[in-house]
């Protein structure tokens, strides 16, 4: 395959990850040898990160004018949805601040990870009427909405890097038993990369195994983390099939919390 | 009886309706560049979603139906308003306010431009697949085109934004965000 064969296209599809794993990993074989190719694609995925740029907080969104319907709702009602909101996201976060994974947040995220984005929501846009019944909506959510969720591994140890598969094998199964549309993108930079380099995992047969089972788990590989360890260690990482390196993985992280992705850290 | 559990179901609907609030306006203010419209399209798309959302069979495809709710209140919209909406006009009145001294917000004006130059098709399913990171399955399901045209519209869409943000993007290499590095 050379650069002719490559349509505008299927480089599109390639920046926006709508390609198979197998394509994937092809196209970016040949896009890392070729630099026509990789400016091509430098190019599309900064038109893309500029439109996200210009709409990333547009004039009189919710959260800034007040709406009739949100006008009437009282302030109290709106600051203990706030103070909701805090809480659930501070009890997300704490076990990700430890850099501890631990059986209760996986427990508390898998089976309502739509409650996540809920409280994101609710923690900058106080939008939503505050009433008892708050729980079974988002239960009614958890059933009504695609799940999208983030799973970043930034932390080599391989004990970690076991628990983490835990978490994408329990959640793709769950969501899979309970007929929900779901995608999971496992988002891997600094030492996380062990998990996915070929020479260091202990979990390639599993991670192949995951690939097969469920088509809608994406792992990701950051390309900054790569360039670095080439850099400073010399090692130049070799990955897993069907891994994906995207260009950043802080920016994979900053653009999906943004389009409503779940985001677990591990 | 039954009253009360419709008008349960309906609360606990509108509640989840209301969730999609802030990023169906991101998307109708991307379609129409004027706050006042992507309002009163949001407006409508979540009435409209809430007294039908008892007909919604399948509930996994909400998202995606409140999308193609909104893409039909634009349409219908412009299809009622064609002869009196300049989406020019609009773009006009919005050009000038004292944010615009920030170069950040100048960048973000001129790719708002430059969406607003493209045809609405084109500018529907950039949005839908920049902003919202939808698939191409998805876009074609809420626009009710199919997935061929999605690529096609994506590709001319992505090429005119690339050629009128030439200079954007090369100055996008050296102070932007988020920070990009070259792939090689």
């Amino acid at each position: 395959m050379n650069e002719k064969d490559f349509s505008e296209e299927f480089l599109s599809a390639f920046v926006d990850d709508q390609l198979t794993a197998e394509e994937k990993s092809r196209a970016y074989e040949q896009i890392n040898r070729d630099d026509s190719l990789n400016r091509r694609v430098c190019e599309l995925r900064k038109v893309r990160d500029l439109v996200q740029l210009a709409y990333r907080d547009v004039p009189g969104a919710p959260s800034a004018s007040g709406h009739g319907r949100r006008a009437r709702m009282s302030n109290l009602a709106a600051g203990v949805l706030l103070a909701l909101g805090v809480a659930i996201g501070w009890a997300l976060h704490a076990p990700g601040d430890d850099n501890k994974l631990e059986g209760a947040s996986l427990e508390f995220v898998q089976p309502d990870p739509v409650q996540i984005t809920s409280s994101q929501s609710a923690a900058t846009v106080p939008s939503e009427p505050a009433q008892p019944n708050a729980r079974r909506a988002m239960e009614v959510a958890k059933a009504g909405t695609p799940a999208k969720v983030l799973i970043h591994v930034n932390d080599g140890e391989m004990t970690h890097l076991g628990q983490a598969l835990d978490e994408v094998d329990n959640l793709a199964r769950y969501y899979r038993e309970a007929s929900i549309n779901a995608r999971i993108e496992v988002v891997m930079n600094g030492d996380g990369l062990s998990l996915v380099r070929a020479d260091v995992t202990n979990f390639g047969a599993r991670i192949a195994r995951i690939q097969r089972d469920y088509d809608n788990v994406v792992f990701e590989a950051c390309k900054n983390s790569i360039d670095r360890l080439r850099r400073d260690k010399g090692i130049v990482a070799k990955l897993l099939p069907g891994v994906v390196v995207i260009d950043s993985g802080v920016a994979q992280l900053m653009r999906r919390q943004n389009q409503g992705w779940a985001y677990i850290q591990v | 009886m039954l009253e009360v559990l419709n008008l349960f179901r309906s609360r606990s609907a509108r509640s989840v309706l209301e969730t999609h609030r802030a990023r169906l306006y991101r998307i109708a203010y991307a379609w129409t560049r004027s706050p006042a419209l992507a309002d009163d399209l949001v407006q409508e798309t979540l009435t409209k979603a809430l007294v039908k959302s008892g007909q919604l069979r399948d509930p996994k495809a909400s998202e995606a139906w409140l999308y193609s709710i909104l893409s039909n209140c634009y349409r219908d919209h412009f299809r009622r308003l064609r002869e009196t909406e300049d989406v020019d006009a609009i773009e006009l009145l919005s050009d000038s306010n004292p944010e615009q001294e920030s170069s950040q917000q100048q960048l973000i004006d001129k790719v708002r431009a430059a969406m607003m130059r493209l045809p609405e098709g084109q500018r529907q399913v950039v949005s839908l697949v920049d902003i919202e990171g939808f698939s191409y399955v998805e876009v074609a399901e809420i626009l009710a085109v199919p997935i061929g045209t999605v690529m096609s519209r994506l590709c001319r869409a992505r090429a005119s934004l690339k050629e009128h943000l030439l200079p954007e993007l090369r100055a996008q290499t050296d102070a932007g965000e988020p920070k990009l590095r070259r792939v090689k």
